[in-house]
């Protein structure tokens, strides 16, 4: 039998006595949905990202918040946009998802900007839109770089914008390309057996195409020596004269090394993720010579090209906010093109900027805005789709993709049944002072 | 109080969270809830390693069971948010009770290294089926709160009240049932297995239900944190949680469930001084980096100077003044001139 302590007792008291008076000296905070939109003044604006900065996916995509900024600045020294000048506030969510969830709700609701921008990865994006309830809040998403298809859906994601064309789209193209130039020839496809090889597997079949070997492959597997080796093998039972990889840049990594190292030829056509020189010179630059010949898709103009009224103003601005230590790559263009579209939505939505009418600025004029692309956009008051196609080109031996017949011949799509044509999209010139 | 009247306190302390979460600024409140899903994930850690002393370095793993199972009952089944932490519970548990057949087996290092090797390979196996979603995974959405509970009543509020409730009615069962005959049984078997089969106790079984248990409570905590976040995907469940867990474990003290808290409190405190360490002086940089830094100084710490745990400690400097220490169990038995005792001393 316990004995009654007094003093024991006398200790509870105080410090749940303590803890009582703590609660009631806090303020009660209630949500009020009917507060005006935060993050935004007469004369700033303040938009927030969470991406990888660190941890696996850092390698590459970390350079894309600095991009922004860099072009964000630029703008502010211009005047800003509508006489508001852009502060971007980045965090580090090391691509899982759980810490992106904690950093977006920094973001808006201690940070509390008026938008996200730019996050980036299918799940981390996911996540955060339905934990933060984005659409419940009313914050915009603009332009998340994943190409999932599910994010142009408005009724699920009524306040995210895509940008990228998604896997369907690139999937439908590639057929195309693959049935003109490759007829007759022994077809394989290595995929990353997920939402992401099966969007691709989808886009595949409504095109018509079917491979002669499918070798699928478990996200992560293809770290793993064997089965670089083992998709090779494969390969040379079945004397695939074309090989198409549809999977992320380590898969292509460990497919053209082991080739190489098995003395096996193919032609090699990349999806647009597993065909990025800078991700993969991250992790040898010695394998991205063997990026020579392969076909590769793109949407936006080389970041090689300066003949280019966009990648030069962009370059002009990354060298200055940079210097030259750093490459101007396709992370580079895409964090600067993202940050250029922010800036064209914002402008179109005027000085009485708010979060509603930003997204109604999208929606009925973002199929016109300037952009860097050189496909469609697809913005409209039923869809949130950016991008809508691809031009196809060639890699050379420092992994720079230039275009088959010495200019874009660009190809557009829809995520559907919707068939592939070749653009007469006129992309609109870049914007005086690149504004 | 906690000793005399348990349900009491626990019944009280629940009031004071929900006086809390009325009055917190919505980060606090999601911050709450994970605080109370950390504290699951602790406790059932220490039942495993402090009162069975099976080492579990990859409880991610049953997080991750649990996770899935819930958003799977959910999505297919449409199941109600209390069935899918029941569903999370059972899958948890049938995963730890297979794993805790080969644990019983092993020992020290080498069960450490399997548990490991299970953190780091049972998220990825969400990759092998289409119906998991791959690397995208799936969304766990428990829908809204209640309209009677208000307008104002935000979604990080429900996640708080039904992540604390989860948390207060499991830490209650806990601290019953190490407290009961299953709980002695565990501690005997810790100090001194010999002698434990000796006096009876069933080793094998023992350290298969410990495992078993401790599993299922691991998944109910990965359901809530799937809750929280609304998505389940290997991505969810890194080695690194499996870490800090164990490192919530031994900042609580792995031998007494009073100190759970600490660790809970601590895991998720530490990321926010780094963030304001960051604010004042430098730059995201810090803010990545500080939290491991900060973690592994007070892991160092914390084996130097308390390794049982501060609560332990406590205990120990009352029971050295006089004062009557919680029971300690001892049984030791006498063959012949050699003598095994649970207690070591």
């Amino acid at each position: 039998m316990i004995r009654i302590n007094r003093r024991k007792l006398i200790t509870t008291s105080a410090v749940l006595a303590i803890a009582a008076l703590t609660v009631a000296a806090v303020p009660a905070q209630a949500f009020n949905p009917s507060m005006a939109d935060p993050g935004i003044t007469g004369s700033t604006i303040k938009l927030g990202i969470t991406s990888p900065l660190t941890g696996i996916a850092a390698p590459g995509y970390s350079k894309i918040p600095g991009a922004m900024k860099a072009y964000f600045d630029y703008v502010n020294t211009k005047g800003g946009v509508n006489g508001r000048k852009i502060t971007l506030v980045s965090k580090d969510d090391q691509y899982i998802p759980t810490t992106a969830v904690a950093k977006a709700n920094e973001l808006i609701l201690r940070d509390r900007v008026f938008a996200l921008v730019g996050t980036l990865g299918t799940a981390s994006t996911k996540a955060l839109t339905a934990s933060t309830q984005l659409s419940k809040r009313g914050v915009p998403s603009l332009f998340v770089n994943t190409g999932w298809s599910g994010f142009a859906d408005k009724k699920a994601y009524p306040t995210t914008f895509s940008i990228l064309p998604s896997y369907q789209m690139e999937a439908k193209i590639m057929a195309k390309f693959i049935k003109k130039e490759y007829t007759g020839k022994k077809l394989a496809l290595i995929y990353q057996d997920d939402d992401f090889g099966r969007d691709a597997l989808a886009g595949f079949k409504t095109a018509g195409l079917t491979f002669d070997t499918y070798i699928p492959y478990a996200s992560g597997s293809q770290a793993l020596p064997a089965t670089g080796a083992g998709w090779i093998s494969k390969l040379k039972t079945a004397g695939a004269e074309v090989t198409v990889l549809f999977g992320v840049s380590s898969a292509s990594t460990a497919a053209l090394a082991n080739a190489y190292g098995a003395g096996f030829k193919t032609q090699w056509v990349l999806g647009s993720v597993g065909g990025d020189a800078t991700t993969i010179a991250a992790t040898s630059k010695n394998y991205v010579p063997l990026l020579n010949g392969a076909k590769g898709f793109s949407f936006a103009p080389a970041p090689t090209d300066t003949t280019d009224d966009y990648i030069k103003k962009f370059q002009e601005i990354y060298t200055a906010a940079y210097g030259t230590t750093q490459t101007f790559d396709n992370n580079v263009v895409a964090g600067m093109s993202n940050a250029f579209l922010v800036v064209q939505a914002l402008k179109a939505a005027g000085k009485n900027l708010t979060r509603k009418g930003l997204i109604s600025a999208i929606e009925t004029k973002g199929s016109t805005f300037a952009s860097p692309f050189l496909t469609p956009l697809g913005y409209s008051a039923k869809a949130h789709t950016g991008a809508t196609g691809y031009w196809i080109g060639t890699y050379g031996p420092t992994g720079a993709l230039t275009p088959d017949g010495g200019k874009y011949t660009v190809y557009t799509t829809d995520s559907g049944t919707g068939p592939v044509v070749e653009s007469t999209y006129k992309r609109p010139a870049m914007p005086e002072n690149g504004l | 109080m906690l000793k005399k009247h348990p349900l009491i306190t626990f019944i009280f302390f629940g009031f004071i969270l929900f006086l809390i979460s009325n009055r917190l600024d919505e980060i606090r409140v999601y911050q709450g809830a994970t605080v109370a899903i950390y504290a699951i994930g602790i406790a059932s850690l220490i039942l495993l390693i402090g009162y069975s002393g099976q080492v579990s370095l990859g409880h991610g793993a049953f997080l991750a069971i649990g996770g899935f199972a819930a958003a799977l009952a959910r999505i297919h089944y449409e199941a109600p948010i209390w069935l899918t932490f029941v569903v999370a519970v059972l899958a948890a548990a049938i995963g730890g009770a297979l794993l805790g057949l080969a644990a019983a087996r092993l020992s020290g290092p080498y069960l450490a290294g399997t548990t490991l090797a299970l953190a780091i390979g049972l998220p990825s196996i969400a990759n092998q089926f289409s119906i998991l979603g791959g690397e995208q995974g799936i969304t766990f959405d428990i829908g809204l709160p209640p309209a009677s509970l208000g307008e104002d009543f935000t979604q990080y509020k429900w996640f708080f009240w039904i992540s604390w409730t989860v948390a207060l009615i499991t830490l209650y069962w806990l601290r019953n049932i190490l407290n009961s005959r299953y709980g002695r049984g565990w501690r005997a078997v810790r100090s001194n297995d010999v002698a434990a089969e000796l006096a009876g106790i069933h080793v094998g079984r023992n350290k298969v239900l410990a495992f078993t248990i401790s599993a299922g409570l691991a998944g109910l905590a990965g359901a809530l944190l799937a809750m929280t976040i609304s998505l389940a995907s290997p991505g969810v469940f890194p080695l690194a949680l499996s870490f800090s867990l164990a490192t919530g474990a031994v900042l609580s003290g792995v031998t007494t469930l009073g100190g759970v808290m600490i660790g809970a409190v601590t895991l998720v405190a530490i990321p926010e001084i780094a963030l304001a360490i960051a604010n004042r002086y430098g730059s995201e940089t810090i803010t990545t980096n500080l939290p491991g830094l900060l973690v592994s100084a007070l892991l160092i710490l914390t084996v130097l100077f308390v390794p049982n745990g501060p609560v332990e400690q406590i205990h120990a400097k009352r029971a050295k003044k006089g004062h009557s220490s919680h029971s300690l169990v001892e049984i030791s038995v006498r063959v012949g001139s050699k003598k095994w005792s649970t207690n070591k001393k």
